[in-house]
């Protein structure tokens, strides 16, 4: 299948990816780049990477000639090098292999692409109840290296644990993480409910880093939450990821509050990592009447569209959208066309900036690459990749509000709605001149 | 009486100086012929390599890098699993730069090179200099070397590679002289970057010691030599006691540092090197002991340390400090206790391999450690832009004290 010939080879090789696509963006998109979740819900879990046809090696690109191999010679002479004066001890094959295919996929310069080494991958496949069971946090990988904590959720064992977002891991049960990736970290940090997993962390204003012990438990998060705001004249749902059950339970919610007749509606999407493209689609057709909804294109200039319906039960009430630096992804695909198609007003803060797709693939060796195959476009065309949304009106929130319990950016929204008045622009940044 | 040689900023010395010394590495060149090894080695296994690649270039949505580049990837890769922060990858343009400077010396045209805020390339021709004589002025905006643009920048190293090469060669340079575009075809000349400067420094006050003040920055080939024409110069015109600056030297050549050590000891070892058998694994021990004939082997002395104090730098002060010798004077050194061989690659790039660890003359190990000094001294902050040195001060005060107490 995989035999290529000019012209009618290439059309065989496009067909086999997009029935991988189709398979992907049914079911197993997920959100890698900000929140490998740590046991959260499924979206976050790894995708189970044998849901996945591995493609097989592939040959030479028929147009451009058959790539070289890697230069053996030249990895010899540095290996040879290695044997006869290296002070430490000499990695097995395995382990330099894993280095090499590392190295190589982080020449790509792209923090989403990944290799996940034979060990972890095998955690993460064989892992079926870790997608629920951890200790509730995401985590993010660190340009320039590193694994954080991104975000800890509420009453979950690394929040009552003390660990703090913005902690950097530097070992797992003692295991270094020194080079891994995000999901090879978190298929250490998961595990089973009772059991213990202890987090070595380095912390900004801590001058050593320090170990924390943590019980792993059952996370249970609520995926919606809804209440009338702004003297029960606003309809106001969160959204905390966009998880299988997203759009029926939003649909559910939002019946529910509708009933009370409100004059506008706040979605929140803030800090929401996003999931499954099918939902994001489905979430934006409570929303948006008919149109495109997302473009989502691949290295070889292919193009597929995603769209909404008019059969939504919120496509006209006044309306904000929240986001803020974590509403990544999915999130960030529906705040894009809810903005482009101006169904609602964005407030809050700039957007992560991750509009792409990693397919899993599996190698001979049992390791995975995740590979980014597809970016993404709002309706009018706009990158989400490295952009993210700005919002209509910037209102900033800072970790003072957050400990005092305020939310302007909640206050902001309800206000727009209730008076159209517009948030004050935020001031310009003090910032000295460069010497 | 005064004796100073300046330094010239060759090249924006300085910033490289920061990127590769800073990093404090020290080293021996040293090439392993690449003749046939029996020995089985480890090697990664190159189909899966090759497959994994297969894949990114099948599906990855960005620009898929050269292979060249893939090449040093898996390179870097490999190195990164012996968990050695020196143990590196350098690419071909890096190393040549790296080369020159080890070297002391290379073949260029004696421009300095400064890229403003709008990233264009300053140059600033040294006096009596190839650049200069060809008439290349202070100011003039460098457009082209060799045909290549470099009018909206480029990396000092870029620059460098196309500027620099054989002496005698010929390098076309094309400058932007207020609108106006000038060539200039330049014979390449020896370059000496000076890894030392000297001076002395003598109080007004009658009777008190004459000091001769030697400043390292780096420990290059030339260094041993710069040295010895330091204490020869120092000592005729009248220096009784020698203060050694080692401040901010990242380190460099192995060999040097053994030399200069040796121009202020007479017996003994300057340290001791443990490298490993790969073939059964045991540790060799091999000492390296003082090169006979030192210059100034009793006339008292003083060492200027600090923080950035590092590797090369750290076995001369160790060596000096562990027979009595000189009295560290400053902060803790950076700790490096290791010792690179640097090899190079087929294609010019090279690998800087840790092959040994290194214990000063008492088997001291100072990795990650650092020598302490005998006597604590640090600079306030801003000292430097009020053009005073309290760290030199404590110094030579601490040496006149201990000279006129030897009296």
């Amino acid at each position: 299948m995989q035999t290529q010939q000019q012209g009618s080879g290439s059309g065989i090789l496009k067909m086999v990816l997009l029935g991988l696509l189709g398979v992907f963006t049914g079911g197993l998109i997920f959100v890698a780049g900000l929140g490998v979740g740590v046991a959260t819900s499924g979206e976050f879990a790894l995708t189970a990477p044998s849901a996945v046809e591995p493609l097989s090696a592939p040959n030479a690109d028929a147009e451009q000639g058959r790539p070289s191999g890697v230069d053996t010679a030249l990895m010899n002479d540095v290996l040879r090098r290695l044997r006869s004066q290296w002070y430490g001890e000499m990695p097995n094959s395995d382990k330099l292999t894993d280095g090499a295919i590392r190295g190589m996929v982080a020449a790509l310069g792209d923090p989403f692409t990944a290799y996940v080494e034979p060990r972890y991958a095998k955690i993460l496949e064989d892992d079926a109840s870790g997608t629920f069971e951890g200790i509730g946090a995401t985590l993010r990988q660190v340009t320039g290296g590193g694994v954080q904590i991104v975000r800890t959720f509420d009453g979950a064992p690394a929040q009552k644990g003390g660990v703090l977002p913005g902690d950097l891991i530097e070992a797992v049960d003692g295991t270094p993480v020194s080079g891994l990736s995000t999901y090879e970290v978190a298929a250490l940090v998961r595990g089973p409910k009772g059991t213990t997993v202890t987090l070595t962390l380095r912390r900004a204003d801590v001058p050593k880093p320090f170990d924390l012990s943590l019980v792993r438990d059952r996370i249970n998060i609520p995926l919606v939450t809804s209440k009338m705001v702004g003297d029960g004249k606003i309809a106001y749902v969160s959204l905390f990821d966009f998880s299988a059950q997203a759009s029926a339970q939003l649909t559910t919610q939002l019946r529910e509050l509708l009933r009370n007749n409100p004059s506008g509606l706040i979605l929140d999407l803030r800090d929401n990592p996003g999931g499954l493209l099918s939902q994001a689609v489905e979430v934006g057709d409570i929303f948006l009447k008919d149109g495109v909804f997302i473009i989502q294109r691949d290295n070889k200039g292919n193009e597929e569209r995603k769209s909404t319906t008019n059969r939504g039960i919120a496509q006209d009430i006044p309306m904000v959208v929240l986001v803020n630096a974590a509403s990544a992804s999915a999130a960030e695909v529906l705040a894009g066309a809810i903005q482009d198609y101006n169904r609602a007003t964005i407030i809050g803060e700039q957007t992560f900036g991750k509009g792409s797709v990693q397919l899993p693939q599996s190698l001979p060796n049992g390791g995975q690459l995740r590979i980014t195959i597809q970016r993404w476009y709002t309706p009018k065309n706009r990158a989400i990749h490295q952009m993210g949304i700005k919002p209509d009106y910037i209102v900033p929130m800072s970790n003072e509000d957050a400990l005092q319990g305020r939310d302007p950016q909640l206050d902001a929204a309800v206000e727009y709605l209730l008076s159209g008045k517009e948030p004050a622009p935020t001031p310009f940044p003090t910032v000295s001149p460069r010497r | 009486m005064l004796n100073f040689r300046r330094f010239a900023l060759i090249m924006m010395l300085l910033a490289w100086s920061s990127v590769v010394f800073g990093a404090g590495w020290l080293a021996r060149s040293r090439l392993v012929p690449g003749a046939a090894n029996r020995v089985t080695i480890h090697a990664p296994e190159y189909r899966l390599l090759d497959e994994a690649w297969g894949r990114v270039r099948e599906s990855f949505i960005g620009e898929v890098p050269s292979d060249t580049i893939r090449n040093y990837g898996a390179i870097r890769g490999m190195l990164a699993t012996l968990n050695d922060r020196w143990t590196v990858f350098v690419e071909p343009q890096p190393r040549a730069i790296e080369r020159d400077h080890l070297r002391g010396q290379f073949g260029g045209i004696g421009v300095d090179i400064r890229i403003d805020e709008a990233g264009r390339v300053i140059l600033t021709p040294r006096r009596n200099s190839p650049a200069e004589k060809a008439g290349v002025q202070a100011g003039d905006i460098l457009v082209a070397v060799d045909g290549i643009n470099f009018s909206n920048g480029a990396p000092f190293e870029d620059i460098a590679a196309r500027v620099r090469g054989e002496v005698g060669t010929v390098v076309r340079i094309t400058v932007n002289r207020a609108g106006r575009l000038i060539d200039f075809a330049i014979t390449r000349a020896l370059i000496e970057i000076p890894s030392v400067d000297w001076r002395v420094i003598s109080d007004t006050a009658p009777n008190q010691t004459v000091i001769g003040y030697i400043s390292i920055r780096q420990f290059t080939e030339r260094t041993g030599s710069e040295v010895k024409q330091a204490i020869t110069e120092l000592q005729s015109a009248g220096s009784q006691a020698y203060l050694i600056d080692l401040r901010d030297n990242g380190g460099g050549l192995l060999a040097s540092a053994i030399e200069v050590a040796s121009q202020f000891l007479s017996s003994g070892n300057v340290l001791i090197e443990q490298k490993r058998n790969q073939t059964d694994g045991s540790i060799i021990t091999v000492t390296h002991p003082v090169i006979g004939g030192g210059l100034a082997q009793r006339a008292s002395l003083s060492v200027l340390v600090n923080r950035n104090t590092a590797s090369a730098s750290e076995i001369v002060a160790g060596a000096l400090q562990d027979h009595g010798r000189a009295r560290l004077i400053g902060e803790k050194t950076y700790g490096k206790g290791s010792v690179q061989l640097l090899f190079d690659l087929s294609d010019g790039s090279s690998i800087h391999v840790t092959s040994a660890r290194w214990l000063t003359p008492n088997a001291r190990a100072i990795d990650g450690v650092g020598l302490q000094p005998d006597i604590e001294a640090y600079r306030a902050e801003g000292e430097a832009e009020r053009g005073i040195d309290s760290q030199l001060e404590r110094a030579l005060a601490d040496l006149r004290a201990k000279s006129a107490a030897s009296k």
